[in-house]
């Protein structure tokens, strides 16, 4: 045990740091806000957490906190700015705040080491107090998934206007959502220019973005162990992946392409509907249990009656057709 | 200051030529493709692969360079966006999953791309189109950057007047609007869908091969860039409106030049950043956007 962390401790701190970046997308994501701003809180969290180590010689605790504070402070500010917009159009904005980010960083002159970066960043910060980190932040995100704060936060996600009218301040959550991204993603960051003792211009730019996407789609949006086995595959995934090197990139883009397409609640959703199947076969249920929607097993019954199938099928884009009516 | 007032008008057309495709798609089937850099970019990529074979002319190279981006276009449509179309529950849902899975798939031809030139800069060596430099009242002016703007306006002026004054343009307008009644007149949208995706991937094929030229040689991420610059210059103009890209693509390369004259050079890409930013808080449907936008 104490040699196999010995040999993979690099990893196993990095898992945590993704956890927390992909968590800082996935809460958000949770509450129905389609923000990237958690990945600029990554970026800002690791240049206060750099800064304040190099200038102040603060201890690693004392930056990472108060990366934490910069981050969150930022981010309630970007949510009340953009707290109007919506959708696609809000991913835009918050995109085009975390590459700001990155411009500044690069004109930033001495303070943020411009293109090169920051180097020399060292401050002790032990595997435990990583660890303790994350599980207060797990915590507290699988908080916000039971009971009736999780019933609301899925209200507010799936038909705002509903959650709205029975009494939940949509605007309040969403704010939240903002502040628990910037939050997490502080933390990561301080954490990652901590143990990696540099950060630069290159390490938070729309990689991030897509590797914090990546990690979060293929694991599963609806939970907090979505985002773990995210992180878990993304940062052990490459040391595992390393004979075939420069294709690693079109590994990871098939996966989440097909993860997308094909399974759009991550693995941890191929699982839970797994186990849920899994159940209903034990017992001696109700048959035909396993087709998806009555519409289309109706059709299937019919065997091979086209006109059906083909209603069903109308009826199935005829959803789609709803939602694009705006 | 006119040599500036040049480059930045075939900037802004190359702007205009890639960002022209993406806002008809978004405008109308609803689909902001995130894989438009990598179809720019991967169009004049095989059209330097089949470059480094025989020897093209000018003609051969934008043949295969819009062929391969409305292939790739299509593509995508048939083997992603659609059936995450058919699948999703509501447009919403399907709207961040397009977004998603183009991320994805944009990575796959990059990777391919990288891996074959090392993520060195490629162009095409062996064309028999020459580049020749007129001098125009004291400043130069390539004939690479004439067509170019020709192109860009011209193509922008042709849709305009198509999407104006054709039924098929009617039926492309009406989609945008409302789908659902629209395909209850008689309108196909799949297929409309398909053809709209591969005009832009064939636009986006056309600009990849005509900045190859102009640059002489481009890297395999600079799709990236351009992709954030045309949404730039899409947010600014308004979604889905002809003219508001164009006037968005000028508009941000002007910026852009003063910006990189006035200033040292890494301040520019804050310009297309910081646009969509404003834009985004102050005038969400841009300066020539129809006056809804979704919320919540």
């Amino acid at each position: 045990m104490i040699d196999w962390y010995d040999a993979n401790f690099v990893l196993i701190q990095g898992t945590i740091i993704n956890l927390l970046l992909a968590l800082s997308l996935q809460v958000p994501f949770r509450f129905g806000v389609f923000s990237f701003a958690g990945v600029g809180a990554y970026g800002i969290g690791g240049y206060t957490a750099a800064i304040l180590i190099l200038e102040r010689q603060v201890s690693a605790i004392v930056a990472i906190l108060a990366a934490i504070l910069v981050g969150v402070v930022v981010c309630y500010v970007l949510g009340l700015v953009v707290a109007r917009l919506g959708g696609l159009y809000l991913g835009m904005a918050t995109i085009a705040f975390t590459l700001i980010v990155g411009v500044v960083a690069i004109n930033g002159g001495d303070l943020t080491g411009g293109v090169i970066g920051l180097f020399g960043v060292l401050a002790d910060l032990p595997t435990i107090t990583l660890l303790a980190f994350a599980v207060v932040a797990v915590l507290a995100v699988a908080y916000t998934e039971r009971g009736t704060l999780g019933r609301r936060i899925e209200a507010v996600r799936e038909d705002p206007e509903l959650a709205a009218s029975v009494g939940v301040n949509v605007r309040r959550y969403r704010q939240a959502a903002f502040v628990a991204s910037g939050a997490l993603g502080a933390a990561a960051g301080a954490m990652n220019a901590i143990v990696r003792t540099t950060i630069g211009p290159t390490d938070i730019g729309f990689i991030v973005v897509v590797l914090a996407l990546t990690m979060m789609i293929i694991g599963g949006t609806r939970s907090w162990a979505g985002a773990l086995i995210g992180a878990v595959i993304f940062t052990w995934l490459p040391s595992l992946l390393e004979e075939i090197g420069e294709w690693q990139h079109l590994v990871y883009g098939t996966l989440v392409a097909l993860a997308a397409i094909f399974m759009p609640g991550g693995l941890f959703g191929v699982i839970t509907d797994g186990w849920r199947a899994w159940q209903r076969r034990r017992r001696p249920a109700i048959p035909q249990a396993e087709a998806p929607v009555p519409a289309v097993a109706a059709a299937q019954a019919e065997g091979g009656d086209v006109e059906a199938r083909a209603e069903a099928e109308l009826a199935s884009l005829g959803t789609v057709d709803e939602g694009s009516a705006r | 200051m006119l040599q500036n007032l040049i480059s930045a008008i075939s900037l802004g057309s190359i702007y205009l030529l890639f960002a022209l495709g993406m806002s008809l798609v978004w405008g109308t089937v609803g689909i902001l493709n995130f894989a438009h850099g990598v179809i720019f970019m991967f169009s004049a990529f095989v059209t330097y692969l089949i470059d480094r074979q025989v020897e093209l002319p000018l003609i051969g190279l934008v043949a295969i360079g819009v062929a391969v981006g409305a292939v790739m276009s299509v593509a995508m449509q048939l083997l992603a966006f659609e059936p995450i179309l058919r699948r999703a529950k509501d447009f919403r849902t399907a709207e961040l999953q397009i977004l998603i899975a183009a991320i994805g798939v944009a990575t796959i031809p990059l990777a391919i791309a990288q891996y074959e030139t090392k993520s060195n800069p490629f162009g095409f060596a062996s064309t028999t189109f020459t580049s020749k430099t007129y001098e125009v009242f004291g400043a130069r002016i390539s004939n690479t950057q004439i067509i170019i703007i020709v192109a860009g306006i011209g193509i922008s002026a042709v849709m305009a007047f198509w999407l104006r004054s054709s039924r098929g343009g009617l039926a492309l307008r009406a989609i945008g609007v409302d789908s659902e009644t629209t395909s209850l007149m008689g309108v196909n949208r799949s297929r409309m869908a398909i053809g709209v995706m591969a005009l832009a991937g064939a636009l986006a094929g056309l600009a990849g091969v005509l900045l190859t030229l102009n640059l002489g040689a481009i890297t395999p991420e600079s799709g990236d860039t351009l992709l954030v610059k045309a949404f730039a210059a899409v947010i600014l103009g308004g979604v889905g409106s002809v003219a508001g890209v164009v006037v968005g693509s000028f508009a941000l390369a002007l910026i852009e030049t003063i910006v990189l004259v006035e200033t040292a050079g890494t301040w520019v890409s804050a310009v297309s950043f910081g646009i969509i930013f404003l834009v985004l808080l102050f005038r969400p449907q841009g300066l020539f956007g129809r006056a809804e936008v979704r919320r919540t």
